[in-house]
């Protein structure tokens, strides 16, 4: 059965379908949508079940020709890196389509599709094993989430909708550029133009190729993460989006670029990688220090769920650069946490705001006594995001620092008062919010949270706590693949496998006017 | 031996040529007798020509015809094709413009199905005088129906200004023809590769020639620096005709570039010329996409991103190979389908045509007509090269055979432009979603014909954007058979 496919196109199917549907149908339309992202869940949930703990390639790996004039493959597969991302993202779009059901008034159906062709593009990238249909997917995910911001955004949100797209477009068809060059490499190595991922792993681009290809994809998925100070777009994307854009884009697309430095960076430019390690893990502690540091000063909550992400993904791309076992096994379990983590920090930001209209620190006080489930399900989320041991946060960040700790022990001391900081900011926003008297007459008859943002948040809490508690379940799949990586990076840092002929990147079959 | 003039099958191999031409004379009959029948059956009868020349393409047998001046070959037929579709769209398109309009009449069919001839002739001819006949049949129709609103200025203006450029280009391509033909003793491309097979391109005259052509050949491509015309024509033309004249006479001019250039391709290998080429590219990628940026009214911004993507189309040229031809080739059909439908869009909005129509026009549409919304959004993601659409697959083939020629550094600027590009397309789409439509602005009506033919588009746009494999297949055949001669 190919399974990664009927996952896929699951989506794209009911989006199709739902095309149909009258407009006015306006809870059909959501419930249609929610069904058809929870059957795509539960056949994802075949992908776990199928899934092979202990080996380190691909797996489930389904290949078509798509142009065989250019050697690109509808190839799909999953390996350990990938495996949970897929999953999340699976997790998460029922998620948002139930927290939202009451939350969007206008243009429904357009609201489902948007978010059902970006579930099957976000997977699309997770599973794809071949580069070309990964940059494909890649892309495919902006156009839902440029309109997601633009359409159901906040008073701001075209510059925001506009300027997420700008910054990642312009990353990605660098990248393009980047793409190609090695396929051509590859080219001029064997003699067949391929662009299947692992292929391309035995490509040895010379030191200097390698590191313009090595900055033109780690700008790519730099912007994408985003690293510090790449970051400005996050921010206003993520408060002008609707709650549901937020949670996908906290949730799965900013793991898209972790995951990029994962299957790409380091295995296309091991020396690069290694030579340029030390900016990376600068960067990324800059950005864990200073989106803490700007985080506890915002006065709005999801600015400051925003501003955290920042903070959080650094841990991740130092997890990735450390590049040792417990590191990167960290950062993948990490990227995990924090979309179960975010996610339910924008969900249950988005549910007061729904309720209040306000999501300013000082309008609130005491919404612990008025509201007290929506209270407990927050404070267990904001532990989550704070790393108390026992929750999924701990185990993600304990993995990173102790992994970098053996490689970089100055960048892990740093980032560990990020930890620090996290809990001041979150625990500040907690207290700010819940506790003490309530001083707004407003937030006295708050409506209490209701059925479909506790049922979204159900699974959100026992993942945390799964994860927390035994995070081996998570962790044992993908071992393999983590150790294939570090293998791949460290032998080929010091021997490429194949090393295309220096002057072959120059060469032309009737090269005229020297317009080089 | 002396050959005979007209070679067997010659019938057969202007089949299609000689459909729309008799087919074009029949609109003409049908008008002079009863207009009123010709205003209810001439748009559907074009159509119907159109499809019937497509289908005459089956009868066509390949090789050279008319004393080795007319090649019918596999390229040959993928362009016809690119002309015959960007006709058929441009004629749907018309239908209800011209009713809404009131300015139809079986003329206007009858002079699009003449110009779709001219530029098979330039696709076809192998002797630079077939192409300047084929070029000057399109030309004299082109600037009839740019003043087809002759009660409306601008039109008139659009007319004008394209009549007294287009007559200085013809000249200059005529002028360089009769130098190549001084310093080479022919004006046909066998004879042409046969001189460059030794020509060391130091005789200046040939320097003159050259310059003179690419001038020419440059204005009716809208190449920076002949670009400036564009704009103004196509924001005056009826819709429907600037559709249709921003890409199908481009194709025209490309192939017979094409031709042009396999046969000097020796020469550019020992000069300096493609640097030239280079330069132009390079310079109409950056005047398009930067000044698209400021326009708002639609025509003039789909006016300057046509002289953008000119200048992509022109990097795959700077080493002419089989890939790049086939690359020029698909870019040509992607490009019908995409800029097509924009323009089509455009000419439904229900707005008077001696004003500028803006953004402002479309704003709302993706809600208040959402099949047009879509249509015009797929058709911005596609021109700005966004997979999966057939512009990122076009686009890709184009930097993919200039990385692979040697011109990184020039691809490496098209890749560039391409991101400021999307800024400006991307701004349509957010008028289509993000903004209400102001008070007074109407909803633009809605037709059958215009539907089917934003269809015939968005289903192409995403057909060769996700299965691109027998288009490929088609034109790297024809593109082989082409240069192997």
């Amino acid at each position: 059965m190919p399974i990664l496919s009927i996952v896929l196109w699951l989506p794209i199917v009911a989006a199709v379908a739902l095309a149909f549907f009258p407009r006015a149908a306006d809870s059909a339309i959501k419930a249609f949508g929610l069904f058809a992202s929870v059957v795509t869940f539960i056949m994802s949930l075949f992908i776990v079940t199928g899934f092979r703990t202990g080996a380190a390639g691909f797996q489930l790996v389904e290949m078509k020709a798509w142009i065989p004039q250019w050697g690109i493959n509808y190839a799909l597969g999953i390996d350990g890196i990938s495996l949970w991302l897929v999953m999340l993202t699976t997790l998460l779009t029922p998620v948002v389509l139930l927290s939202s059901w009451n939350a969007i008034h206008k243009h429904p159906k357009e609201y489902v599709i948007s978010f059902l062709i970006m579930e099957a593009a976000m997977i699309g990238v997770f599973v794809a094993t071949d580069l070309i249909l990964f940059y494909v997917f890649f892309e495919l995910t902006l156009i839902p989430m440029y309109l997601v911001i633009g359409v159901w955004g906040g008073a701001n949100r075209v510059y925001a909708a506009i300027k997420f797209f700008l910054f990642t477009i312009a990353g990605s068809l660098l990248m393009l550029f980047g793409i190609i060059y090695i396929g051509f490499q590859y080219q001029h190595a064997t003699g067949v133009l391929s662009f299947a991922i692992t292929d391309l792993y035995r490509v040895g681009v010379t030191p200097y190729a390698q590191t313009l290809l090595f900055f033109a994809f780690s700008l790519a998925f730099a912007i994408k993460v985003p690293l510090f100070p790449l970051h400005t777009w996050l921010p206003d994307a993520h408060v002008e989006a609707p709650t549901g854009g937020s949670i996908i884009l906290a949730g799965v697309m900013l793991k898209m670029g972790t995951y990029g430095f994962l299957r790409l960076v380091l295995p296309y430019f091991p020396e690069a990688s290694i030579r340029w390690s030390g900016l990376l893990i600068a960067l990324s502690v800059i950005g864990i220090v200073y989106g803490a540091l700007v985080a506890w000063v915002q006065p709005d909550m999801k600015k400051l769920v925003a501003y955290s992400s920042v903070s959080h993904l650094g841990f991740c791309v130092l997890g990735i650069f450390a590049m040792n076992q417990a590191s990167i096994e960290g950062s993948i379990l990490q990227m995990i946490n924090h979309g179960l983590s975010t996610g339910a920090l924008f969900l249950l930001v988005g549910v007061i705001y729904e309720r209040r209209h306000t999501r300013l620190l000082a309008d609130y006080g005491g919404i612990a006594r008025t509201m007290p489930l929506y209270a407990t399900l927050f404070i267990i989320s904001v532990l989550s995001s704070v790393g108390l041991p026992g929750l999924n946060g701990f185990v993600g960040e304990f993995l990173i620092l102790a992994g970098s700790f053996q490689t970089e022990p100055i960048a892990a001391v740093i980032a560990a008062t990020g930890v620090i900081l996290a809990a001041i900011y979150l625990l500040w926003l907690v207290q700010k919010v819940f506790f003490g008297p309530v001083t707004n007459e407003e937030n006295r008859d708050i409506k209490p949270i209701a059925w479909n943002e506790v049922a979204a948040m159900v699974p959100l809490i026992i993942l945390m706590v799964w994860i927390g508690v035994y995070p081996k379940t998570f962790l044992a799949p993908m071992g393999p693949s983590v150790r294939r990586l570090i293998n791949i990076v460290k032998t080929e840092g010091n021997a490429p496998v194949l090393v295309a002929d220096e002057s072959a990147g120059e060469v032309a079959r009737a090269p005229l006017g020297g317009a080089k | 031996m002396i050959q005979p003039l007209l070679e067997a099958g010659w019938m057969n191999a202007i089949l299609p040529e000689l459909v729309l031409v008799g087919g074009g004379l029949l609109l003409l009959m049908i008008e002079g007798f009863s207009p009123k029948t010709s205003r209810s059956i001439s748009g559907p009868l074009a159509v119907i020509l159109l499809i019937a020349a497509t289908w005459a393409q089956n009868f066509t047998v390949g090789g050279t015809f008319f004393g080795n001046t007319y090649q019918i070959s596999g390229i040959t037929r993928v362009f016809d094709l690119t002309f015959l579709l960007a006709g058929i769209l441009a004629t749907l398109f018309a239908r209800e413009y011209l009713e809404r309009e009131g300015i139809d009449s079986g003329e206007f069919y009858a002079l699009l199905l003449w110009g779709t001839v001219g530029m098979m002739m330039m696709a076809k001819g192998l002797d630079l005088l077939i192409v300047i006949l084929g070029l000057e049949i399109l030309s004299i129709c082109i600037f009839v129906l740019l003043g087809y609103h002759r009660r409306l200025p601008v039109s008139n203006e659009a007319s004008l200004k394209y009549f007294l450029m287009g007559a200085f280009a013809t000249g200059f391509i005529l002028y360089g023809t009769a130098l190549f033909y001084g310093a080479t003793r022919s004006t046909h491309v066998d004879g042409l590769r046969q001189y460059f097979l030794t020509a060391d391109g130091s005789n200046p005259i040939l320097t003159v020639a050259f310059v003179l052509l690419v001038a020419g050949f440059g204005f009716k491509l809208a190449l920076a620096p002949f670009h400036p015309w564009a704009p103004d024509v196509y924001q005056g033309a009826p819709t429907p005709v600037a559709a249709w004249l921003s890409v199908a006479p481009k194709a025209a001019t490309l192939i017979a570039l094409i031709r042009l250039f396999d046969a000097m391709a020796p020469v550019f290998q020992r000069t300096q010329w493609m640097l030239m080429l280079a330069a132009m590219a390079v310079l109409s990628m950056i005047i398009g996409n930067a000044v698209a940026i400021v326009q708002r009214d639609l025509k003039r911004m789909l006016a300057y991103s046509g002289i953008a993507h000119v200048g992509y189309m022109m990097i795959a040229l700077l080493t002419v190979r089989d890939e790049s031809v086939a690359a020029v080739a698909i870019y040509a059909i992607t490009y019908a389908l995409m800029n097509i439908g924009a323009f089509g869009v455009v000419s439904m909005l229900g707005k008077n045509q001696n004003d500028p129509q803006t953004l402002d026009d479309i704003a709302g549409l993706g809600f208040r007509r959402p099949f047009f919304g879509l249509a015009m959004a797929l058709c911005m993601f596609s021109l700005a090269g966004l997979p999966p659409t057939a512009g990122f697959i076009s686009k890709f083939y184009i930097f993919k055979t200039a990385i692979e020629s040697g011109h990184t550094t020039v691809a490496f600027i098209g890749i560039l432009m391409s991101i400021v590009s999307v800024y400006y397309y991307l701004r349509v789409v957010y008028y289509l979603y993000m903004k209400e439509a102001a008070d007074g602005v109407p909803v633009p009506v809605s037709g059958v014909f215009a539907t089917g033919a934003l269809a015939i588009s968005m289903i192409g746009i995403l057909l060769i954007g996700i299965f691109p494999t027998p288009l490929f297949q088609m034109a790297g055949n024809a593109a082989r058979e082409l240069l192997r001669q």
